[in-house]
């Protein structure tokens, strides 16, 4: 029983990372419409960053990490800027190739500077001891992850619902045209939509890299690839699903690590992907969207 | 022409978006080789009664009979082959594939050979595109479309490409045609042009077909006779003349 | 003659020509090992992007998965040979029945993952390719497979339960793959290509192709024309997915040892890469595309590690020109310079009717 409610607390931490990196990508494709690929790299960039930072001597932990989100947000805003914006009105396969090959471009940078092998990574709490509650031992990781994400996920929830900006990414996610006509910068707030996904991606790169202490050119691409899944396990485009999705997904993928195989468990989560989209198309919270004819 | 038999009969159909009626109660009578024309302003569901004739929208209430027979609740390419063709009021062509090409799309359930006959270039394959070939061209040339044939259809002219949307409807050999106005975005000169290609439709192919148009002028030089609708619901119906004169439906359109 | 037939057929000439060409240098020594032993490579991996160019190309459904199906064909056709490898002595016999069980088995699993994927479409398609692509490649990373005098062994975990020490033999060892007879050769690996080849472009230029390709440009419209969509999906889908598995069986006995890990998602972008830059919808394109991206690396070795890196700006560049409406104008205003008035069709759409807008 101990053991499950390790494997339990466990999963939810990593399921609340993935909730932060499954927020980007619901932001994103709620109000650009586009699939973007190359999330799960702005993470790997933002680990590669702090990674390096901390290596110099003079650069303290805090200054590191708010230079890896600094740098995810830049990142976001200019591939928007450079590889997606000039497609706005391009047909969804030409999106989602370019989509494809900027995350292709993001890996193969870091494998040209950092070279294909994993290196180790310090954790960002790496002397602060673990806590016990009740017999079960929980990491000091485990908790930053679980907090750090639910007080992202109430800001992020204000921001939108209370904030004028909030409110204008959800009239333009609803309707470009209208929201232009209704006086929203349609591209500033779709710079914005990039910026706020990329920096939760910064955040989740300090998450993930402190938890699972390595980082190589990769790292990125099966978090982001899983966190896309959780976003449509939750509903693409909802942003309490996101949430709901990342942490059921994280649940599910190591519980089914611990009583089912550490081997398979990459399958068994495209499975769950793959079982939601044929019974419910839709996600958990996401609402039906029909073609007009 | 008024003891024919009824080729559409459509009764009750009604369908509802989540709290909002869309189309309510309509009955509707189009006799065989009849022009009728559906009419109403912007909104009043018109083109949501062709989606449901067609398939794209299931009605949540009454039935619809092509010739004799319930189509109600069938997919779209099922009511295709039951003999219902379209057009669409936001031209949607096969936009990367040629003149010939599309119209060739619109003739593909009349030609049986089987995909392994293709790809083995048996005596069948041959024969049949050759039909299919002729059989084109013959309707391209209805539209004088014929000179363009190898032309990438998105690169026609846009009263063309109705034109062409046409053609490839007609390809399926249908019973019943639908066109969501046909002639929107046309200038006079072609919008009598093509007056003049839907009676001859009519003519040579047999045709039925109900017209969805909001140019009176098209509506009341051709359709014989007319139903209005107007916030989903029948307003007026009956000959055109009559219709356009009735009271109700000046409001309907000029407003109060 | 048609004028795609006669394109097709020039296209089919092409490859045979270069790969005769090729191998009769290669065997007169004038070719260098080297550029001798990329032959059998780029010869299945133009099989691969072929058979990806008709999803992606003419059924315009980004498949993230193709490997996968690659995978399936490699060693289900791999392990036949193996199996039979007493029996069936002869390389030819036995490569070309490992080629028909590869292919039946890929074309198995495109039936098994085209149904339920193909209810989806666009960016959710290409995500559960993508998923099913890694599925198949975990299980294969976890497949064991023993002989002895009693038979077949399968599990999941490594040692196998059960097994006679003395006359187990390892036929497929998880993570470390199978070693399946090298019976690949250049002529067969032609004579799959060009058959492969012939397939696709007669299966384009037919009804099947074009109901496709009215998919592919009109969701909508196609079905307002009595086209069964579902079907034609899958029958793309599905003989793409078998083509695939063809190529995998060429691959897996091309190779000493074969490991799974081979089949990831990088292997399917790679292929994508070929088939997005040698044009959508063109076999030529693609057959091109992936001799000069396949070639020109091994042989420049020192712009090797610099290959990824260009593919990707590449692909990048590549549809932002083609997309974009910035360049899109550009290119308009280019092609109606007065110097290309002599190639222009003398029946070129005329400026009449009303552009409405």
């Amino acid at each position: 029983m101990m053991s499950f409610i390790s494997y339990l607390v466990n999963g939810i931490s990593l399921g609340s990372i993935y909730a932060l990196i499954a927020l980007g990508y619901t932001m994103v494709y709620g109000i650009a419409k586009m699939l973007n690929f190359a999330h799960g790299d702005i993470i790997m960039v933002g680990g590669f960053t702090i990674f390096t930072a901390m290596s110099t001597a003079w650069c303290p932990v805090w200054l590191s990490v708010i230079i890896g989100i600094v740098v995810c947000t830049v990142l976001g805003i200019v591939i928007e800027k450079v590889a997606y914006k000039p497609l706005r009105s391009a047909p969804p396969l030409a999106v989602l190739i370019t989509a494809i090959g900027v995350s292709y471009l993001l890996q193969n940078i870091a494998l040209l500077i950092f070279g294909s092998a994993s290196q180790s990574f310090t954790s960002v709490v790496k002397n602060v001891a673990p806590v016990t509650i009740g017999g079960v031992t929980i990491s000091m990781e485990t908790i930053i992850s679980i907090v750090v994400s639910l007080i992202i996920m109430v800001c992020l929830t204000l921001f939108i619902n209370k904030t004028k900006a909030g409110k204008a990414m959800l009239a333009v996610s609803e309707d470009k045209g209208a929201a232009q006509l209704m006086g929203i910068n349609v591209n500033a707030t779709i710079s914005l939509t990039f910026a706020i996904g990329s920096a939760l991606a910064g955040v989740a790169s300090v998450l993930l890299c402190s938890s699972y202490p390595q980082i190589s050119p990769y790292t990125g691409s099966m978090p982001g690839i899983k966190a896309f899944v959780a976003a449509v396990f939750g509903g693409i485009g909802s942003i309490p699903g996101a949430m709901i999705g990342g942490i059921l997904l994280g649940v599910i993928e190591n519980l089914s690590k611990a009583y089912i195989s550490s081997q398979l468990s990459d399958a068994i989560v495209f499975l769950v992907l793959i079982v939601v989209l044929i019974v419910k198309p839709t996600g958990i919270m996401g609402k039906k969207i029909n073609e007009k004819v | 022409m008024s003891e024919a038999a009824p080729m559409l009969e459509i009764k009750n159909l009604a369908i509802q978006f989540g709290g909002l009626k869309a189309v309510d109660n309509l009955n509707l009578t189009i006799k065989k080789n009849q022009l009728y024309g559906l009419i109403g302003p912007n909104g009043a569901g018109k083109t949501t009664v062709f989606n449901m004739l067609t398939g794209v929208y299931k009605p949540t209430a009454g039935t619809i009979y092509l010739d004799g027979e319930n189509i109600t609740g069938k997919s779209p390419a099922q009511i295709n082959k039951h003999g219902i063709a379209r057009t669409f009021q936001n031209i949607r062509l096969f936009k990367d594939m040629s003149v010939l090409d599309n119209v060739k799309v619109g003739l593909h359930n009349q030609k049986k050979y089987t995909a392994i006959e293709g790809v083995l270039r048996l005596p069948r394959y041959f024969r049949e595109e050759k039909e299919m070939d002729e059989k084109a061209l013959e309707l391209l040339r209805v539209f004088e479309l014929d000179s363009e044939k190898d032309t990438l259809s998105s690169n026609l002219p846009y009263g063309k490409q109705r034109k062409l949307e046409i053609a490839r409807a007609l390809a399926t050999n249908p019973k019943l045609l639908l066109l969501d106005e046909p002639a929107a975005g046309m200038n006079p000169n072609e919008t009598a042009e093509l007056m003049d290609n839907i009676r001859f439709i009519i003519e040579k192919f047999d045709m039925t077909v109900l017209l969805i148009e909001h140019d009176m002028k098209l509506v009341s030089g051709i359709c014989e006779e007319v139903t209005v609708l107007n916030f989903g619901q029948e307003l007026a119906q009956g000959i055109t003349t009559n219709v356009l004169n009735d009271p109700k439906v000046i409001t309907a359109y000029l407003g109060e | 003659m048609k004028k795609t037939t006669l394109n097709n057929i020039i296209t089919c000439g092409m490859v045979l020509v270069l790969f005769i060409v090729c191998g009769f240098l290669s065997s007169a020594g004038v070719l260098g090992s080297k550029l001798s032993g990329l032959l059998i490579p780029i010869g299945i991996y133009i099989i691969l992007s072929i058979s990806l160019n008709l999803t992606v190309g003419i059924l315009g459904e980004l498949s993230l998965g193709h490997a996968g199906f690659m995978c399936v064909g490699a060693y289900v056709g791999g392990v036949f040979s193996i199996l039979v490898q007493d029996v069936v002595t002869v390389s030819w016999l036995r490569i070309t029945l490992a080629i028909i069980v590869g292919g039946i088995a890929a074309a198995i699993f495109g039936i098994l993952i085209g149904i339920p994927v193909l209810r989806l479409r666009g960016d959710y398609l290409a995500i559960v390719t993508l998923g099913f692509g890694e599925i198949i490649k975990s299980i294969s990373n976890n497949i064991y497979l023993v002989k002895d005098v009693n038979g077949l062994h399968f599990s999941f975990a490594s040692p196998v339960s059960g097994t006679d020490a003395a006359t187990a033999v390892d036929i497929f060892k998880g993570a470390q793959g199978i070693k399946a007879p090298q019976d690949t050769t250049l002529l067969i690996v032609v004579i799959v290509l060009m058959i492969s080849l012939i397939v696709i472009m007669n299966l384009v230029d037919s009804k099947t192709g074009r109901a496709c390709m009215a998919i592919r440009d009109n969701y909508i419209a196609a079905q307002s024309v009595g086209i069964n969509v579902t079907k034609y999906r899958l029958v793309a889908f599905v003989v793409s997915a078998a083509i695939a598995g063809v190529a995998g069986v060429l691959y897996s006995h091309s190779l000493a040892v074969l490991a799974p890990k081979k089949f990831d998602y990088n292997l399917s972008i790679l292929i994508l890469v070929f088939v997005v830059l040698g044009g959508l919808g063109s076999m030529r394109g693609s057959i091109i595309a992936t001799i000069v991206l396949y070639a020109l690396p091994e042989i420049f070795r020192e712009v090797g590690d610099y290959r990824m890196l260009i593919y990707a700006i590449v692909l990048i560049a590549m549809m932002i020109f083609k997309n974009a409406p910035y360049f899109k104008d550009l290119f308009e205003k280019f092609k109606a310079l007065p110097v290309f008035d002599k190639f222009r069709s003398k029946n070129k759409v005329k400026a009449v009717g009303g552009e409405s807008k």
